[in-house]
C-alpha cells in the first residue's frame, strides 16, 4: 500500500514537472510602439512570427506614448523591479546610463550567431567603451539627417537639382524669398527640430572625427569652424530663409506644410519618407544633403544620424535565453518590415529584393555613401547634457547668444572647461 | 483612575488611521524629497550625499536659471491677486444682487474651472495661433495688422499670452467662493446700512467685504499658492518655452527631473516650493490677522 502511494505521489510530482517545462515562457516587450506609431502594425507582425517560430514562447507587448516611455522606462530601471524582460531603447546616453547602472545585459556570447546579419558597424551605438566595447543592444534601424526638397517649388525659381553649394543654397533661397516661398520648414517649438539644421552644418564645417571628440568632451567646442557653423545657421535666420512662425509650430504642422507645398525644404530624420511617400504626389520630393560649409575638413557625405532604435535585455531576466533570442529577432524582423514600409533604414543586411519607393532608395543610398556619421547629439549625450546642448541651439535660434557665445558656453555647461 | 488614559488613548486609537496617512502621503514623501535634495542622484543607483550643493547650484546656475522661474511665478501671483481676485470679488457682489439669470451665470462663469486645464489649453492654442487663430485674426480684422504676434512664440509677449487663460479659468473658482460668503451673510446686516442711507457700493464696501475677510483670506491663498505651484497650463501651452521664458519653478522642476535625470535638482526645487507655499500662507495669514 504504502509503495502504491508512493508511486502515486511521484506520478503527480513528475506530471507537475511536466506540466511546468511545457508551460509558456512569457515575455514582457516594452516599446514606444502605440497605436499611432508607425512601427505599431510592424511590431504586431513581427510578435506573432516570432511566436509562431518559437512555440511556447509569449510575447506581452506593452507600448507606451514615447515622452511617457522615458518617465517609466527611467523609473521602472531606477526601482529595479518589475522590469520587461526585452524593453525598446536609444542608443549611446540614453541606453548607456542603464548599463552603467548594471541594468542591462551584455549580449557580446549571443552576437556572433548573428554576426553575419547584423554589421559590427551597426552596433557602436550599442557598444560602450567603458565597458571594454561591449554590446549591450540590438539596433534595428537607423537614421540620417536629409534634406528633403520639392522640386517643382525648385522648378518655378529655376532650379532642377538640390543647390550643392552653401552660395548656391544661398542664391536659391533668395530667389525663393523672392518669389514669395519659405525656403525651410522648420520647428522651433521642438528643439531637436533646430539640431536637425545645425547638426550637419556643424558636421559639415568641423568633420566626423572632430564633432565626435566634441561631444566626447576630447575637444573643444570653442573653435573658429563650430563658430562658423552657428554664424551660418544664425545667417538662415536673420535672412528669413525659416518660417517666421516656426516658434509657434510643432514638427507634424511643419512636415504636413512641407508635404502640402508651404516650403521648398525640410531637413529632418530620414523617418519622414514613410509620410512623404503618402502624399498625392511623391514623385515631386526628393532627398539631399546641405552643403559643406569648409570643404577643408568635411565632405558632403558625412552625416548626422546612425544606427539607434534598439531593443535591449534587461540583466534580471528570469529568460535569459528566449529574451536575447527574441530581442535579436524582433530586431531583424522590425529592421526589415521598417526599411519596406519607408520608415526608417535597416541596421540588418537587407533583403536584396526589398521593394521601396524612390525616396527611401536614395535615402539608403546617401547612407552607403556615407564617409562618416556622427549620432544625434541628443542621443549621444547624456540627458542633462543634451538638454543644455538643445537649449543652446534654442538660444542660437533666436539669436539671444552670439556663435562665440555658443561656443564658450556649450565648453562650460558640459565640460566646466 | 484609568479612565483619563483610556480616553486619552481612545482619542490617538482613533486617529491613528489619519495620522498614518497623513504620514505616509505628506510628511514622508516631503521628508524624502528633503533627503533627495541633497544629493546627487541620476534615478539610478545610489543617490551620493553632497551636502547643500545642489541648493548652491539651484540660486548660482545660470544654465537653471530658477530666478526667472520665480519672477514669473511672483508675477502671477501678483497679477492673481490683483486682477483675478477683484474681478471675481466684483462677480460675486454683482450676481448675489438677485440679478435676472443669476444661477446661469453661476454655472457660466465657473465652467472653465470644471473643464481640464489640457482642453483649456489646446483651445488657447487655436486661439493664439499665428495665421489662423482668432486673436489675430480679429486684429487683422480691425486693421491692426500690426499688433499681431506669435503670442506663444515670442519670447517677449509669450508669458502674457499664458496669464490670460490662467487667469481667466480660475475666476469662477474664487468668484464662487465669495459669492457663497456673500449669500451666507445675514440679511439684516444689509437691510440695516441700507435703513442708515448707505448707497449699494457703500455696503458693499463697509459691510460685505470687511463681512467675507476670511474667505478674502483663503482666495488670496489659495491664489498666491496655486500661483506658486502652476504648471499644467503653462505645460500645455509653451512646456516653459520659448527659450524658457514663460518658465514657471514647476515646469522647470519637470524638466530637471525627467528630461535630464537630475532627481536631486529636481527635489531640491520641489523643497523650495513647500517652503515658500508654507512661507507665503503663513505671511497672508499674519497680514490678515493684523488688520482684525
Amino acid at each position: 500500500m504504502k509503495k502504491l502511494v508512493a508511486m502515486m505521489l511521484t506520478a503527480i510530482m513528475l506530471l507537475g514537472v511536466a506540466s511546468a517545462i511545457a508551460e509558456d515562457v512569457t515575455l514582457n516587450l516594452w516599446t514606444i510602439a502605440v497605436e499611432s506609431d508607425s512601427s505599431y502594425q510592424t511590431f504586431i507582425d513581427a510578435i506573432a512570427a516570432f511566436e509562431a517560430a518559437h512555440p511556447g514562447v509569449k510575447i506581452n507587448h506593452e507600448p507606451t506614448q514615447n515622452e511617457q516611455y522615458k518617465i517609466k522606462i527611467k523609473a521602472a530601471m531606477s526601482a529595479g523591479t518589475d522590469l520587461p524582460d526585452v524593453f525598446f531603447t536609444w542608443g549611446m546616453g540614453f541606453l548607456g546610463e542603464f548599463v552603467n547602472a548594471g541594468r542591462v545585459l551584455c549580449l557580446d556570447e549571443y552576437y556572433d550567431a548573428y554576426k553575419d546579419e547584423l554589421p559590427e558597424n551597426m552596433t557602436a551605438n550599442a557598444s560602450y567603451d567603458y565597458e571594454g566595447g561591449k554590446l549591450y543592444g540590438v539596433p534595428y534601424t537607423m537614421s540620417e539627417v536629409v534634406l528633403f526638397a520639392n522640386m517643382e517649388i525648385l522648378a518655378s525659381v529655376g532650379y532642377d537639382h538640390i543647390p550643392t553649394t552653401i552660395e548656391e543654397m544661398n542664391e536659391c533661397c533668395d530667389k525663393l524669398l523672392e518669389a514669395g516661398i519659405t525656403p525651410f520648414g522648420v520647428s522651433g517649438k521642438e528643439l531637436w527640430c533646430l539640431s536637425e539644421y545645425l547638426e550637419p552644418l556643424m558636421i559639415k564645417s568641423v568633420g566626423t572625427e572632430r564633432l565626435i571628440k566634441m561631444y566626447n568632451g576630447e575637444e573643444s567646442w570653442n573653435n573658429p569652424d563650430v563658430i562658423a557653423a552657428v554664424a551660418a545657421f544664425q545667417n538662415m535666420v536673420n535672412k528669413n530663409y525659416f518660417d517666421p512662425n516656426a516658434a509657434a509650430l510643432g514638427n507634424d504642422e511643419v512636415k504636413t506644410n512641407f508635404i502640402a507645398g508651404k516650403y521648398a525644404f525640410y531637413q529632418n530624420g530620414s523617418w519622414n519618407c514613410g509620410d512623404i511617400d503618402k502624399s498625392e504626389n511623391p514623385a515631386k520630393f526628393q532627398a539631399g544633403l546641405f552643403p559643406v560649409l569648409n570643404p577643408d575638413n568635411a565632405s558632403l557625405y558625412e552625416l548626422i544620424g546612425g544606427p539607434n532604435n534598439t531593443l535591449a535585455v534587461t540583466a534580471t531576466t528570469a529568460h535569459k535565453e528566449e529574451a536575447v533570442t527574441a530581442a535579436f529577432e524582433l530586431g531583424r524582423a522590425m529592421s526589415d518590415a521598417d526599411y519596406k514600409k519607408g520608415a526608417n533604414l535597416p541596421c540588418w543586411t537587407p533583403d536584396p529584393e526589398a521593394q521601396v519607393s524612390d525616396l527611401v532608395a536614395s535615402v539608403a543610398d546617401i547612407a552607403a555613401k556615407a564617409e562618416g556619421m556622427v549620432l544625434f547629439g541628443d542621443n549621444f549625450l547624456s540627458a542633462d547634457q543634451a538638454n543644455t546642448y538643445l537649449d543652446y541651439i534654442g538660444l542660437a535660434y533666436a539669436g539671444d547668444i552670439t556663435p562665440e557665445e555658443f561656443a564658450q558656453g556649450m565648453d562650460d555647461a558640459l565640460y566646466n572647461k | 483612575m484609568h479612565r483619563p488614559f483610556s480616553y486619552k488613548l481612545n482619542i490617538f486609537l482613533f486617529l491613528l488611521p489619519a495620522l498614518i496617512l497623513f504620514i505616509g502621503i505628506l510628511i514622508a514623501p516631503i521628508v524624502m524629497s528633503a533627503y533627495y535634495s541633497l544629493t546627487e542622484w541620476n534615478g539610478l543607483g545610489t543617490p551620493a550625499f553632497i551636502g547643500f550643493k545642489n541648493y548652491v547650484e539651484l540660486f548660482t546656475s545660470k544654465s537653471i536659471n530658477i530666478t526667472r522661474a520665480l519672477k514669473n511665478a511672483m508675477l502671477l501671483a501678483l497679477l492673481s491677486v490683483c486682477i483675478q481676485l477683484p474681478f471675481s470679488l466684483l462677480l460675486a457682489l454683482t450676481l448675489s444682487r438677485h440679478v435676472k439669470g443669476e444661477r446661469w451665470y453661476l454655472a457660466i462663469y465657473f465652467m472653465p474651472v470644471l473643464i481640464s486645464s489640457v482642453v483649456i489649453g489646446q483651445l488657447w492654442i487655436k486661439i493664439y495661433n499665428p495665421e489662423y487663430g482668432a486673436l489675430n485674426m480679429f486684429l487683422r480684422s480691425i486693421g491692426l495688422d500690426s499688433w499681431t504676434r506669435i503670442w506663444l512664440g515670442d519670447k517677449n509677449v509669450a508669458f502674457g499670452a499664458c496669464l490670460v487663460p490662467i487667469l481667466w479659468q480660475y475666476v469662477g473658482y474664487h468668484m464662487l467662493l465669495m459669492y457663497a460668503g456673500i449669500k451666507g451673510m445675514p440679511a439684516d446686516l444689509n437691510e440695516a446700512a441700507m435703513l442708515d442711507g448707505c448707497t449699494p457700493a457703500q455696503v458693499s464696501w463697509y459691510i460685505t467685504i470687511p463681512y467675507i475677510r476670511p474667505i478674502l483670506r483663503v482666495s488670496v491663498i489659495f491664489a498666491v499658492t496655486g500661483s506658486l505651484k502652476s504648471f499644467d497650463m503653462i505645460y500645455v501651452l509653451t512646456n516653459g518655452g520659448p527659450n524658457h521664458a514663460t518658465e514657471l519653478p514647476s515646469t522647470l522642476m519637470i524638466n530637471l527631473l525627467f528630461l535630464r535625470n537630475r532627481y536631486g535638482m529636481g527635489s531640491t526645487i520641489a523643497v523650495m516650493l513647500i517652503v515658500l507655499c508654507f512661507f507665503f500662507a503663513m505671511l497672508i495669514n499674519f497680514m490678515f490677522k493684523e488688520e482684525k
